[in-house]
């Protein structure tokens, strides 16, 4: 085993575990495994987008039909796209899966601050991967999602519009030329879209995932119950840690394994879809974007600039000051930090639920105010929608329970909860019941032919 | 105030305040003039452009010219433009009956290109158009116009 232990401590690669872990750390409904599917997920893109980017052209005339080559010439090229694809999707949902983890769990105290808010960019990151990824197919689905996108940046303009300023000061133009290189989605676009695409975001991605695990190492291994700020991790007692060789390794390898597993299957069974090429003068109906941004189409058709900058804004910055409003280190490394969470969770979820689905309910059945009355100014239905609604309803449940509790805790656990389901349930509308003209469908059933 | 720090001042914590001042200006205008390389300098965006013969458009309807993403309506005392650009995100809008539809986030316009209702906070712009020296119709999409300007022929 000594032998073993300074192979880990000398080599390179093996450096990155430490010696030995606790059991907290080894328990599956602990951690789930969440953030090394996302490294093998991570690594698994890095490797199938090499093999696309050798087959792929990024140039207005070519970029479309290099993808259709990898789909129907490129040997085994659509089952490597299909991987990629179905790997980046995982890579959204499992980083907001492993996000909750984190929160519920409260590693986000003292020291473990900073990861936290790494993870916050991370994050991000992986988002703008995801979005910038969208576009390079070239086709129909690609070009309207990126000119929607790019409006959304530009949407900067409401705001200096009612303050009169858009003339000296066009913040929201100026995002939008520096995201597409111009007024509308051209070659520009795709040159920026594929620089950011394969060089620089995944670049960020790396330096900060390298960071992340080396915090996670300096912190003292992941949270756990028995590991206080008190006491230093070498304090605990010997029997409740193991060697990470074997025992670890075999959790990876596991891991990798499945991983590998689940994505060969999706690409054996589901195909990456590729529409029409682009086509500027014609518009899909309905327009969607990928699902993962769903959510903020469904509020970005209540308001542009609400919907697309202000309140996803709003919801970084709440997830990066957490550890700032919540100081308490009590329950760290405890799920829901104990019952009284476990009832606020499912409470705030509740109420949630119910405010958030009732308001879209109004939105659907009767409209909003600029059906309601004449002449409605923009900026009152900028300020007044169901999103910045049930935004401040989210918060005033959130003080409210930090008023019974005095717990900041409850509170970051309460508002945290209505986000992530208002999230889910605005996504949810999206992907559902949204259909041509962005008009309600039930899920399954069929939409004219437009 | 200001004496109380020149007198903490010696000359070395002087000069390296200053330096640091200096250095973050130039750093500044450096990041600034970096930037400048991203932003495009647009120069193609003031266009006028021939559409054709007037006769050539159908009466009483709009018709949609798909490369400009602009409608011309035309009827029996004249011609009007109108842009198809949705004001909310830039999805093309479609005619239905009574006026214009976005596909993307279901913004609804009048005829005249009022927003009836949806997200979208501004109305259609109307562009200006003129007759050329051959007598085809030019729009100017440079030139925004109201809703009752029209182009008698």
């Amino acid at each position: 085993m000594d032998n073993r232990i300074q192979r880990i401590s000398r080599n390179f690669f093996l450096h990155i575990h430490s010696p030995k872990v606790s059991q907290g750390t080894l328990s599956p409904t602990y951690t789930f495994g969440l953030g090394l599917i996302l490294s093998f997920l991570f690594l698994v893109m890095i490797i199938t987008g090499f093999i696309l980017m050798m087959n792929y052209t990024p140039s207005v005339e070519r970029a479309y039909n290099s993808v259709k080559d990898i789909v129907f010439i490129v040997p085994g090229g659509r089952y490597i796209r299909n991987i990629h694809r179905w790997a980046a999707h995982g890579m959204v949902l499992i980083v907001f899966l492993h996000m909750v983890r984190t929160f519920l769990t409260s590693s986000y105290q003292g020291k473990r601050k900073i990861n936290w808010i790494i993870g916050v960019f991370m994050l991000i990151v992986v988002l703008f991967m995801n979005f910038s990824g969208y576009l390079l197919p070239w086709d129909q689905l690609a070009y309207w999602a990126v000119t929607i996108g790019s409006n959304i940046a530009a949407s900067a303009r409401e705001l200096t519009d009612i303050l009169g300023i858009t003339n000296f000061l066009d913040i929201g133009g100026f995002f939008k030329k520096i995201l597409i290189g111009g007024e509308n989605v051209g070659q520009a676009a795709l040159t920026r879209f594929f620089m950011l695409h394969v060089i620089f975001l995944p670049l960020t991605l790396l330096i900060l995932t390298g960071w992340h695990f080396w915090r996670i190492r300096k912190d003292g291994g992941l949270s756990s119950p028995q590991v206080h700020e008190s006491t230093s991790h070498l304090a605990v007692k010997n029997d409740q840690r193991f060697y990470s060789w074997p025992v670890l390794m075999w959790i990876e390898l596991a891991i990798l394994l499945f991983i590998t597993t689940v994505l060969i299957l999706m690409a054996l069974l589901f195909d990456a879809p590729l529409r029409e090429q682009a086509n500027p003068a014609f518009a899909e109906n309905p327009a969607k974007s990928p699902w993962y941004f769903l959510g903020i189409q469904e509020i970005v058709s209540y308001s542009a600039f609400t919907g697309g900058l202000l309140i996803p804004l709003l919801f970084i910055v709440f997830l990066i000051s957490i550890p700032y409003i919540d100081k308490e280190t009590k329950y760290t490394g405890i799920w829901f930090s104990g019952n009284t969470g476990k009832k606020i969770v499912v409470f705030s979820v509740l109420f949630s639920f119910i405010i958030t689905v009732f308001l879209v309910f109004i939105v659907i059945r009767f409209g909003w105010l600029k059906e309601w009355f004449d002449n409605v100014p923009g900026f009152i239905v900028m300020l007044v929608n169901p999103a910045t609604l049930s935004t401040l309803l989210y918060i005033s449940w959130s003080v409210l329970i930090s008023r019974k509790t005095k717990s900041a805790r409850m509170a970051a656990i309460a508002l945290f909860s209505c986000a992530i389901t208002g999230l889910i349930i605005y996504t949810a509308t999206g992907i559902w019941f949204r259909g041509p003209n962005w008009e309600f469908y039930w899920s399954f059933s069929h939409w004219p032919v437009m | 105030m200001v004496e109380k720090i020149i007198k903490k001042s010696t000359r070395r914590s002087f000069l390296r305040q200053l330096s640091i001042i200096l250095a973050s200006i130039a750093g500044f205008l450096i990041f600034i003039s970096f930037l400048r390389q991203f932003i495009p300098r647009i120069s193609g965006t003031d266009r006028k452009i021939r559409l054709g013969k007037a006769g050539s458009f159908p009466l009483n309807t709009f018709t949609y010219i798909p490369e400009y993403r602009i409608f011309i309506y035309r009827d029996n005392s004249g011609l009007k433009a109108i842009s198809a650009v949705c004001t909310h995100l830039g999805c093309k809008i479609e005619k239905i009956e009574k006026g214009f539809q976005c596909p993307c986030h279901g913004s609804c316009f009048s005829e005249k290109g009022k927003v009836i209702s949806g997200a979208a906070s501004k109305d259609l712009p109307w562009y200006r158009l003129f007759k050329d020296a051959d007598g085809e119709v030019v729009v100017d999409l440079t030139k925004k116009v109201d809703s009752d300007y029209i182009l008698e022929i």
